[in-house]
């Protein structure tokens, strides 16, 4: 069962993860997988009715440094639609509180804290590795069983500003509740 | 008002309209199982629904994030529900994700179309989209069986029992009040006829009663002729004891005499009997009330010594044996009138001479059988006379039944007594046997009240 929604998803990402010919192909297909759920996180996140202009203003998702997932989220996004938002992708050097992130993926190379500085900011954070538990990133991807999974600190969305949707936190692996 | 009331019933309950009931009850029974039935399957309906739109809100992430595990999670919690037999995740591209179908049942579709909610084959089937963000994700399909035809006739059990109860009530009085209006046309025509002759026997005895009046007084009117000869006789022997008394005092008047007192004495008391026995045939012919008094027959009987040799003559000798010391509630006069009829008709069986016995004597409470329980004083008359055969003694006490030829007796005599002694209360016994003579017993009950003063 589980290999055949894996295949099916690299179906769905034969083009990405044949592209990346650096990693092996099941590297390939699990940074594919995170890639993707990044942008899929926005279907179940509400932001603060400030965070848009309007009801259709696009989801911005922001990448910090560089790592395989950073990588292929631009093509994951691209063309994607959250609701009546379109997906819009930025490349940070620098995060700053109003470069208009709603997600913002901090990569691999970047220090442990690096996602301090969105704290109390209405920004969804994704962290790619166990480091970024330390600097606090709200989602954080986890491999378990060969299973791309996540955990969630709902207590920090919530200091965020953001409502994560039951959906999505039953789906989590962990969850810290918001006090 | 009755009438009305009855009437009224019976036109509320006639078996037609019983039946009608029926049928309509019937009807309402099965009016209401079918609607019950539509409640059920619309209330199925919207359960099974509602855990589709559970299942489905809960593997919306699963089925984003592709997580096939999670989504198996989620369906597989809904076999603990016993009436859902198939239960599938399908994907955006509605090809299955995850699902089960139970054992027996038909397996899960191979794809899942548009959101739908229908019952077939007792069944429901319930497609749900799945859908996140405005855009369909996937889909959840659920089949649920609903009850067996058995449960769901047990749960209408209550309905059919009562319309069958009330079936049966109504068929049950419809029949009794068949069965009781045919009974009351047969007890009106009854009624009818009871009367009819209910008021033909009424004329009957109107007419019955004036004959009867006409009878007595012709009756009454031939025995005053009949005893006219009788009283004739008995005022003629008075008339000799005072005529012969009024020689004899003439005779010793003339002769200078004044021991005269006695033939004075007798011949008053011939006046007086002669008054006495008007008096009687008065009250006969008035039937005048009887006056009852306490009485001591033994004493009455005594003091009726004289007037009875008298009357009988010397031919028979008169026996006396007054051993009876009670008293007796009863007409004084008429007791006399009795003794003397009896003694007549013993010295008119005794035409050669013979004995006549008058008797009194206590008699206690169950000495003779036949005669209630109480004391009583029995008078005894006895003759030794030629008696009576039976079919006389048959007819003794019988109206003008007299052996007596023309002239001589009325025919009333004993029936006269009879009359009397059982208006007084009391008995009289007949005994006969031909050629020895004749008995005849009084028995009059005890007057308890000793201390009155008693008369005679």
């Amino acid at each position: 069962m589980r290999g055949r929604i894996f295949s099916a998803i690299c179906i769905v990402t034969l083009a990405l993860a044949c592209r990346s010919s650096v990693a092996a192909p099941a590297e390939t297909l699990e940074y594919a997988v995170k890639a993707t759920f990044v942008y899929k996180f926005a279907g179940f996140v509400d932001w603060p009715a400030t965070s848009f202009e309007s009801p259709s203003s696009p989801v911005t998702i922001c990448v910090l440094g560089s790592d395989p997932v950073a990588a292929l989220i631009d093509q994951a996004a691209a063309g994607r639609q959250v609701g009546d938002r379109t997906v819009a992708v930025k490349y940070l050097q620098i995060f700053v509180r109003d470069s208009g992130c709603n997600i913002l993926y901090v990569a691999a190379n970047m220090p442990g804290d690096a996602a301090n500085a969105a704290r109390g900011a209405p920004v969804l954070t994704v962290g790619a590795s166990p480091r970024a538990e330390a600097g606090g990133t709200i989602v954080t991807f986890v491999v378990q069983d060969n299973r791309v999974r996540f955990d969630i600190d709902d207590a920090a969305a919530a200091e965020n500003g953001l409502a994560i949707s039951s959906k999505l936190l039953s789906l989590a692996r962990a969850v810290r509740p918001r006090p | 008002m009755l009438a009305m009331t009855k009437n009224l019933l019976r036109k509320k309950l006639n078996p037609s309209l019983a039946l009608l009931s029926a049928l309509a009850l019937v009807l309402a029974g099965v009016l209401v199982t079918a609607y019950e039935e539509q409640l059920y399957r619309a209330q199925k309906v919207q359960e099974v629904n509602a855990q589709g739109q559970i299942l489905a809100a809960s593997v919306a992430a699963a089925l984003v994030f592709d997580d096939e595990k999670a989504a198996q999670e989620y369906v597989a919690a809904l076999r603990t529900n016993p009436e859902l037999e198939a239960a599938g995740v399908y994907g955006g591209n509605g090809a299955p994700v995850a699902g089960f179908a139970r054992d027996g049942s038909e397996p899960l579709p191979r794809r899942a179309g548009a959101g739908t909610s229908y019952v077939s084959n007792n069944r429901v089937y319930t497609i749900i989209v799945v859908n996140q963000g405005g855009a369909r994700v996937g889909a959840v399909y659920l089949r649920a069986n609903l009850d067996s035809i058995g449960r769901r006739l047990v749960r209408y059990g209550g309905i059919i029992l009562l319309v069958t109860m009330g079936v049966l009530v109504l068929a049950v009085s419809g029949g009794a009040q068949r069965a009781l209006a045919a009974a009351n046309t047969r007890l009106e025509s009854q009624a009818r006829q009871l009367a009819a002759s209910n008021q033909k026997l009424q004329a009957e005895m109107q007419e019955r009663e004036k004959a009867e009046d006409a009878l007595r007084q012709s009756q009454k009117m031939e025995a005053i002729g009949q005893l006219s000869g009788g009283i004739a006789h008995d005022f003629n022997n008075l008339l000799s004891i005072i005529k012969g008394n009024l020689q004899l005092l003439q005779r010793r008047l003339s002769q200078g005499r004044t021991d005269t007192q006695r033939y004075l004495d007798a011949a008053n008391e011939g006046v007086n009997r002669a008054a006495g026995l008007t008096q009687r045939i008065l009250a006969f012919s008035r039937r005048q009330p009887l006056s009852p008094k306490p009485v001591q027959l033994s004493r009455l009987v005594e003091n009726m010594g004289e007037l009875l040799r008298h009357s009988i003559g010397d031919a028979v000798r008169i026996e006396m044996r007054l051993t009876a010391d009670w008293a007796v509630l009863c007409d004084a006069n008429q007791m006399e009138n009795v003794i003397i009829n009896l003694a007549i008709n013993a010295r008119d069986a005794m035409p050669s001479g013979g004995t006549l016995t008058i008797a009194t004597a206590n008699r206690s409470t169950g000495e003779r059988p036949g005669l209630p329980l109480r004391d009583y004083v029995e008078l005894m008359v006895r003759d030794t006379g030629t008696g009576m055969p039976d079919d006389v003694l048959q007819k003794a006490v019988e109206p003008f039944f007299t052996t007596k030829p023309p002239g001589r007796g009325t025919g009333l005599g004993l029936s006269m007594t009879f009359g009397y002694v059982r208006q007084s209360n009391g008995e009289m016994i007949i005994e006969s046997e031909l050629g020895k003579g004749t008995t005849i017993m009084i028995l009059m009950p005890r007057y308890e009240m000793e201390t009155v003063p008693v008369s005679v």
